[in-house]
């Protein structure tokens, strides 16, 4: 009787044109500001625009709220945009003021994530509702895909929040504690109800700017009524709702082990996409044994790519050779130095062993002996003589991630052959960035960025000497006054095709000295109904994507 | 006279506990390693950026000032807010306690009653056929591991015969149609209950039936026991009117003490079912060196529990005038 009477309830309201999608997690916050877990962002996605977005087949930059790319005065280092007419969802024009704002937020309160960004910005101009002027303080080279691709909020409701937050005692903290109930964005979708633990409800935003206008060749919807967004604890749990119907698609990476069943299910279909991501080892190099490269290099000579990839990865990965994954096709270089290409595990092993043995390390038991076979070495000695002591390769755990805690035990393995007392040791996540990013008390490492973004300028942060210091990226420590040089002129080299020179050229340079070693790129598995919506957009990054979002049509 | 000496002694006791509880609390998240800052690993994030967030969340005052500070809050009844909502710690908990209390509770009143009955018929039918299948049964269900349970109930109930919702607490369906009012509202809870409340049910209700079971079979031996026998009263009065009211203390004792801990919730029965509890927030924050919303939940439940210990001790004192621990 009860359940009669739900069902009844529920085929009431159903709607048909209204997606419903899984997610594992509900957003922490709706204050842009302050949203850094991946749930609000997605969310928040939806709602907030930026000057520009990705195309989702080039990669390359296309206007979104701007009317056409940027125009660049190379002598008064001065960006000039031209915004689309667009409204804001409460039906407000969205003028270039909003823009302006939205940078001086973040230039006055030195908002985290955003302000790297913005400082470079010396002054800002409207000379017309539709028309922003900025000007650097000197050649900033990612400004267009880093700068201009921040959401824009709206003048009019962050106006008194602003002017609150500036007379408290911490205005920065004032801000980011701030509740947002209802954002009022420019987007495709607009929030609709919010249901703390159950569901987000988004409806589309009918006066969003590009319905019904195409844009880099997309004909813009939405064409769906709204989203609701259900939350689900765990992967298995969303994933017997995506297949009994309760949602129409999962919005998160699916474990290889589910692919069979997935696949063989008719209602089901499966997408496969490459992300931006690097997963790696990182070495300490400011100190013994890792501060040698030829040590460094004969690691890397030892991994397996073939056994991450087809076993621990089950297939569903990509090799890395640089730490630009391939995917980002304009910036990776595919000319860096490789170890151990094609090698069988004996040829690895030879190999190393002969980087070392030229660099001049010594063992008590050669993992080759005097016929050339391989065996277990022992007892590996420094070019100074002194016995290498043991080291540990700290790992996520395995619940946290099986793929990269199987890696530091492979690792441990291979390493061993060769007479290297490796040893790996999974921590808990949050002790083991304290450990590497904080207190740099640590041998070698591995950890990943499941989600890069497509400007190189991360290959700088990573391993500029200027970073390795409490808290920087430079965590392993690596410190090269050639790199330092190319790094920085990188930075400000406002020609492409030039920067990607500079780029490719410090790749070699990581990829020669090896602080990183490139373990894999995982691919992304994801899943939705069929027979209900039409019009996936695959992109770098999966389908769950602005784009699919508004080109998505009911059937 | 003596029982208000006696119940001032465990209260000045109380506060000792609750003070070494709080101390404890604030060291034990301050010296885990990891803070919620390098938790955030972003790019786009400089170590400038980390500083001023670490001097926006207060810390980067000393660990005593931070103490003094915590301290002080508690006292003037303010908990923080939380690092990683930005939100009171006392909204966020407000907000979950509810459910939490609504789902443990009638799962350990209904698992409690059920093994009461249970556990007096199985003691009155020791050795036989009866006992053996539901005390097998109650230590099968006891110690079976409850994220497999509940994954197994989801795939049966919810998955292959669709009578029940996945998970969650709610349907979308139900809550956005305006039409729908407070009793439609209601039943929708309660139809999302049902699994959950399964689950918890067949993980307790053993306990409860083994601890009544060994209770009544001491009452049994007791003298009054054979008087009433000898007296030819009914076999039924003598188990339902004479044996059963005495041997439930314990497990009254057990249930009082479960219910404390209630608030606690579960982290892996509202993981696995998607309950918007206090039990899930709990682990996250822990997991997140969510340090106020951590310490608050914490707090909360020791408060909860200490209060129990007590009204336990009070109610025994009162009942036996012996008592005087």
């Amino acid at each position: 009787m009860l359940m009669a009477s739900l069902h009844f309830s529920v085929s009431k309201v159903s709607a048909a044109d209204m997606l419903k999608m899984g997610v594992l997690q509900e957003p922490k916050t709706l204050n842009i500001w302050r949203a850094g877990d991946r749930w609000s962002l997605k969310i928040l996605g939806l709602i907030y625009q930026p000057l520009y977005v990705r195309d989702p087949k080039t990669l390359e930059l296309v206007p979104w709220l701007a009317a056409a790319p940027p125009e660049f005065d190379s002598k008064n280092l001065c960006y000039t945009v031209k915004l689309k007419p667009a409204r804001w969802s409460d039906g407000t024009e969205l003028t270039s003021e909003d823009v302006a704002f939205t940078v001086r937020i973040i230039q006055e309160f030195k908002v985290p994530r955003y302000i790297s960004k913005w400082k470079f910005i010396k002054k800002i101009e409207t000379p017309d509702k539709q028309t922003i002027k900025f000007y650097l303080e000197s050649p900033y080279a990612i400004f267009v895909s880093r700068s201009l691709t921040t959401p824009i909020v709206q003048k009019k409701q962050w106006e008194e929040v602003i002017k609150k937050a500036k007379g408290t005692e911490k205005p920065l903290r004032t801000l980011l504690r701030h509740k947002v109930k209802k954002p009022i964005g420019s987007g495709p979708f607009t929030l609709k109800d919010w249901r703390s633990g159950a569901y987000i409800y988004v409806i589309k935003n009918e006066i969003f700017f590009g319905a019904g206008k195409t844009i880099s060749g997309h004909l813009l919807g939405p064409h769906i009524d709204g989203i609701i967004f259900k939350v689900y604890g765990t992967s298995d749990a969303a994933i017997l709702a995506l297949k009994k119907g309760s949602i129409d698609m999962f919005w998160w990476g699916i474990q290889p082990g589910y692919m069979e069943d997935l696949k063989a299910n008719p209602d089901m279909e499966v997408f496969t996409n490459e992300k931006s991501a690097l997963y790696y080892l990182g070495f300490n190099v400011r100190k013994p044994p890792f501060n040698d490269a030829s040590l460094r290099r004969a690691a890397a000579t030892l991994v397996g790519e073939d056994f991450i990839i087809k076993r621990i990865l089950q297939g569903y990965g990509l090799k890395m050779y640089s730490i630009i994954p391939p995917g980002n096709t304009f910036w990776y270089c595919p000319d860096v130095p490789k170890y151990g290409v094609g090698l069988s595990r004996e040829g690895r092993i030879k190999k190393a062993y002969q980087i070392l043995s030229d660099a001049g390390y010594t063992w008590k038991i050669p993992p080759i002996d005097n016929s050339g076979n391989v065996v277990n070495g022992d007892g590996i000695m420094l070019p100074d003589g002194k016995l290498m002591e043991k080291f540990t390769i700290l790992t996520p755990p395995a619940d946290y991630d099986p793929h990269r805690a199987m890696c530091g035990m492979m690792m441990q393995e291979w390493l061993r052959m060769l007479g290297i007392p490796a040893y790996s040791k999974p921590m808990a996540f949050g002790a083991l960035i304290e450990q590497v990013k904080v207190r740099r008390d640590f041998d070698a490492f591995i950890l990943g960025y499941g989600s890069l973004s497509l400007d190189p300028d991360y290959l700088r942060n990573f391993f500029i000497s200027t970073n390795d210091k409490r808290r920087g990226w430079n965590m392993s420590g690596y410190n090269n006054p050639a790199f330092d040089k190319i790094a920085n002129q990188s930075a400000k080299t406002m020609n492409r095709d030039e920067r990607r020179k500079l780029i490719w050229e410090m790749q070699k340079i990581i990829m020669g000295d090896v602080p990183y070693m490139p373990l894999y790129n995982p691919k992304l598995i994801e899943a939705a109904r069929k027979g209900k919506f039409t019009g996936w957009v695959q992109m770098l990054g999966g389908v769950g994507n602005l784009w699919s979002f508004c080109q998505l049509k009911p059937l | 006279m003596e029982l208000r000496k006696y119940i001032l002694r465990r209260l000045a006791q109380i506060t000792v506990i609750f003070f070494v509880i709080l101390t404890v609390l604030f060291l034990l998240f301050r010296l885990a390693p990891g803070d919620p800052v390098s938790r955030m690993v972003d790019p786009d994030m400089t170590p400038e950026d980390s500083e001023r967030l670490i001097v926006q969340l207060g810390l980067d005052k000393p660990l005593g000032v931070q103490y003094l500070i915590y301290l002080k809050n508690f006292f003037k009844g303010q908990f923080g807010y939380s690092f990683h909502y930005g939100e009171p710690v006392v909204d966020i908990i407000w907000a979950r306690l509810p459910n939490t209390v609504l789902l443990f509770t009638t799962g350990i009143i209904l698992s409690a009653l059920v093994g009461i009955f249970l556990g007096k018929i199985a003691s009155w039918y020791k050795g036989k056929k009866t006992d053996s299948i539901m005390t097998v049964g109650a230590l099968v269900t006891h110690t079976l591991f409850l994220p497999w349970l509940a994954l197994i109930l989801i795939w049966i109930f919810a998955y292959k015969f669709s009578w029940f919702p996945i998970n969650g607490m709610i349907s979308e369906e139900v809550w956005l149609d305006p039409d729908n009012g407070f009793i439609t509202k209601a039943l929708d809870v309660l139809y999302h209950m049902v699994l959950p409340l399964s689950t918890l049910f067949l993980i307790h209700f053993g306990a409860y039936l083994l601890i009544m079971r060994s209770a009544m079979l001491e009452t049994l031996k007791e003298d009054y026991i054979l008087t009433a026998r000898a007296k030819g009263l009914d076999e039924k009065m003598i188990r339902n009117k004479h044996a059963a009211p005495n041997a439930a203390l314990p497990v009254v004792t057990s249930v009082g003490l479960s219910l404390a801990f209630s608030i606690n919730g579960g982290a892996l029965t509202e993981t696995v079912f998607t309950w918007p509890g206090i039990g899930r927030e709990l682990v996250f924050s822990v997991s997140q060196n969510d340090y106020p919303l951590a310490q608050a939940s914490f707090l909360l439940i020791a408060i909860v529990v200490l209060l129990a210990n007590l009204v336990v001790d009070v109610l025994y004192a009162y009942l036996d005038p012996r008592i005087r621990y």
